[in-house]
């Protein structure tokens, strides 16, 4: 699972009971929930399931599975019963039995066999040939707005990012405080840990991370929860490049479409047109993250998805000209020379200690640098060398030299006798830390025990 | 060397982390059209419900990935067809050149200007309306002098090879690099392809026999399929097929031969619709008692015991006239032939022995 949809997860199953039956009733939300959300297997049982008019025996279910995938099979039962999709039934004198809960079961069945009238895949809109976008142009616009939100954090760092004249509405901007991303000091905006670790993300994570931070902030501005998921799973299923029908929208929905187009997911001409343009953003946000990998999104500028190479020697060369992937790289790379179409620099000890101490780690580092690798390196196995691995690793590592214990210190023995005792005593039961005979100090984890122990001793000895 | 190299972690770790899906999986299913065939079936199983329950089928496939692709080809009596996707015109010109770019482009580029349906989800509906007008052209277009009982599977599956090797290499290019235009990429080699990029998978259904004339280029299919690691699944539904047995079973697939034709979508739902990377975890359902028969190559009936000529390796029913091997021309001497007779009068007497005693 990727670090997007186990997010995503944690969040839904979270969700009350009756909110998966509300959510459920939506075709296109089964649809996205089943391609999306599930582990392969857990696929192949639902789809097994999907068509049988009666309970499935878990017996049956075990068999079908080989001995050594029973990892596999309870993993995907365990997640479909916590996503209220398979629920075991036992009935008295009957075996256990698995089948597919109903609102689930029944709007799969319509998004794979169509009908109904749910209107759940999105209205078309018909349009004259010369209004039309086309898919660069959509394309360019969500990487505009897009970049315009990473731009707008990294920019806080003091590097120069020009923000190619995207505004941010000042509902992104709130999102984004509120969702501890950035700390808004009077004028100024700083990047938080989270920030960081935000940044380097995938695309795709990224746009989940902030989607959930919206549904969070979701119920504080009236919006139905359930009202504005189905309309993200719905979007998921749209197709690029064509327009779609605002007519049929509730009107939280409406109000959603102005918010997305701020984060560049969906494309509206004026906030008053009848209809509106998913862009590449919103269609792949229920496909795997490959499919939006490989799309142009991934890497500004050029049309390639990665660019960065990094080499044994520790120098990195990033065939970029965007300034904001640039800024991106600045933070845990020293940059020596930029040419028109690329940057080169070096991967250092003390540039690498930089980021950390800003609170990304070595982990974020090398997924970013293994997602943004250039086809060339891509090629190799494993993608990045194994000593710049390990080296950006052990980089972090010199920092975390200190480990910080919660507890007590104990100090201001009068004599060596007196201090002695209630170390020893410490010691004993194993609370003692640290201790230091000449200043007659001592540091325990728990008080309490100590603190009677000296107790008891001076009620005896006065 | 590479016991000392340490790099087996990074694999690990980030194969977990950077390739959470299973690589998308291309179906490709071959639908034997003949209709005489499914004339017999009308009772059970009529075409039309056979397509409808196909129709699901593919909708279930394509909802498991998004990536996930389809082709469907027509084994019909004497030819083979591509119903979805058609190969548009501007492929048709392409293909005597390079077909590299041509063949993604036109094959996606027939958007017929449906009735639009929100009630449908659009990559659905879209296999639906293609493939449902395909079917209708394709039998529209036969005439009763083209009837024959067999259909042309060799054809088809010959087809359905093409079309997967094509859509590995597109995938392969799509996923390594788009432009020529960066400095650091040499044009992809087609040899380096790499087949884990794309799982393909060849579903036939079957409802004809009589396939022993197509012996030696159905043959040749599956070998290559064999080699390429591509599974066949075999769906049968009526008719007898000794080679498609042989076909499952050497390139892994799984046989199901319909003993309820009505519950047509349970099978394909529970047998056939996982693909490579779930079938690691499910007992998958092969045929028993596999049939290894072959096919002579002189009137291509199906026999048990035959003539194999010491050269080449033919099959003949019958010593072939003048003991010449039809196939290389190598002059066979047939030795003690005829021997027979003789060998079986021993076992006579030896059983006359045992039952004397």
């Amino acid at each position: 699972m990727s670090a997007s949809s186990l997010r995503s997860f944690e969040y839904l199953e979270g969700l009350p009971g009756t909110t998966f039956n509300r959510l459920y009733k939506q075709p296109s939300t089964a649809l996205a929930i089943f391609r999306r959300m599930l582990p392969h297997l857990a696929k192949s049982f639902v789809m097994a399931l999907l068509y049988i008019s009666h309970p499935m025996p878990v017996t049956d279910l075990e068999a079908w599975v080989r001995p050594d995938g029973r990892r596999e099979r309870d993993n995907a039962v365990n997640l479909l019963e916590r996503l209220h999709i398979l629920a075991a039934a036992s009935n008295p004198g009957k075996p256990r039995a698995y089948a597919l809960t109903n609102p689930f079961a029944a709007s799969l069945r319509l998004a794979l066999t169509g009908g109904g009238n749910h209107n759940s895949f999105g209205v078309p809109y018909n349009m004259t040939e010369e209004e039309s976008m086309s898919i660069a142009e959509l394309d360019g616009f969500a990487r505009r707005q897009w970049e315009g939100v990473l731009g707008y954090m990294v920019g806080s760092t003091g590097m120069n990012v020009a923000s190619d004249g995207v505004t941010l509405s000042q509902g992104v901007k709130m999102l984004l405080a509120s969702g501890g991303l950035v700390e808004v000091r009077g004028r100024t905006v700083e990047i938080t840990k989270d920030g960081f670790a935000f940044i380097l993300q995938e695309v795709n994570a990224q746009v989940w991370t902030m989607l959930i931070l919206y549904l969070q902030n979701a119920e504080s501005l009236n919006m139905d929860e359930v009202d504005v998921l189905a309309f993200l799973f719905m979007l998921g299923s749209l197709e690029l490049g064509l327009p779609y029908s605002k007519a049929n929208l509730s009107q939280t929905q409406t109000n959603m479409l102005e918010d997305l187009g701020d984060f560049g997911i969906v494309y509206q001409a004026s906030p008053d047109s009848s209809y509106f343009y998913p862009t590449r953003l919103a269609t792949t946000l229920t496909s795997d993250a490959g499919g939006l990998r490989s799309s142009s999104l991934a890497s500004s500028g050029d049309s390639s998805r990665g660019f960065i190479v990094i080499e044994t020697n520790y120098r990195v060369y990033a065939y970029t000209s965007s300034n904001l992937q640039i800024a991106i790289l600045q933070l845990f790379a020293r940059l020596i020379t930029r040419y028109p179409n690329m940057v080169a620099g070096k991967v250092t000890r003390e540039s690498i200690r930089r980021a950390v101490s800003m609170g990304i780690t070595s982990d974020q580092i090398i997924s970013y640098l293994t997602t943004h690798a250039h086809p060339q390196m891509a090629k190799n196995q494993p993608v990045l060398p194994p000593t710049v691995v390990d080296q950006i690793r052990l980089w972090q590592l010199e920092g975390d030299r200190m480990k910080a214990t919660v507890g007590f210190l104990f100090k201001d023995f009068n004599t060596q006798a007196e201090f002695e005792a209630p170390c020893r005593y410490a010691e004993e039961i194993g609370v003692l830390v640290w201790k230091h005979e000449g200043q007659r100090k001592f540091f325990v984890t728990r008080h309490e025990q100590v603190a009677a122990y000296l107790r008891n001793k001076s009620g005896k000895g006065g | 060397m590479n016991a000392v190299d340490g790099s087996d972690h990074y694999n690990k770790t980030s194969d977990g982390k950077w390739h959470p899906q299973p690589p998308p999986s291309l179906l490709t299913i071959i639908l034997d059209t003949n209709p005489h065939a499914w004339a017999l079936l009308s009772s059970t199983l009529p075409l039309s419900v056979a397509i409808a329950n196909l129709l699901v089928f593919i909708n279930a496939h394509l909802a498991f990935n998004n990536s996930n692709k389809v082709a469907i080809i027509a084994s019909h009596t004497q030819r083979a067809e591509f119903l979805y996707p058609i190969p548009s015109q501007g492929d048709l010109v392409q293909a005597n050149g390079s077909t590299h770019n041509g063949a993604q482009h036109g094959l996606d580029g027939n958007e017929a200007p449906t009735a639009d349906d929100a009630n449908h989800y659009r990559p659905f509906r879209h296999i639906q309306t293609t493939l449902l007008s395909a079917i209708s052209k394709l039998y529209k277009a036969t005439t009763p002098e083209s009837l024959t009982p067999t259909t042309s599977i060799a054809g088809a599956l010959t087809l359905a090879l093409t079309y997967i090797n094509k859509q590995s290499i597109a995938l392969s290019s799509t996923t390594s690099s788009k432009t020529n235009a960066d400095p650091l990429v040499v044009p992809s080699d087609p040899n380096s392809v790499q087949p884990a990029t794309l799982n393909p998978r060849i579903l036939i259904l079957s409802v004809s026999g009589d396939l022993a004339h197509q012996y030696i280029p159905i043959m040749n299919t599956i070998f290559a399929c064999q080699r390429l690691t591509i599974p066949i699944d075999i769906c049968k539904i009526a008719g007898d097929s000794v080679f498609l047995q042989q076909a499952s079973d050497a390139t892994h697939g799984t046989y199901i031969a319909l003993t309820h034709p009505r519950g047509l979508l349970q099978y394909f739902m529970l047998g056939f619709l996982p693909d490579q990377s779930s079938r690691k975890y499910l007992v998958s359902p092969t045929a028993v008692g596999v049939d290894f028969r072959a096919a002579c190559f002189c009137h291509r009936k199906v026999v048990d015991v035959g003539f194999v000529c010491s050269i080449c390796l033919s099959i003949f029913c019958s010593p072939p006239e003048g003991a010449e091997c039809l196939t290389c021309g190598t002059h066979l001497r047939l030795g003690e032939y005829g021997g027979k007779p003789a060998v079986l009068a021993k076992r006579k007497k030896k059983r006359k022995k045992g039952t004397d005693e």
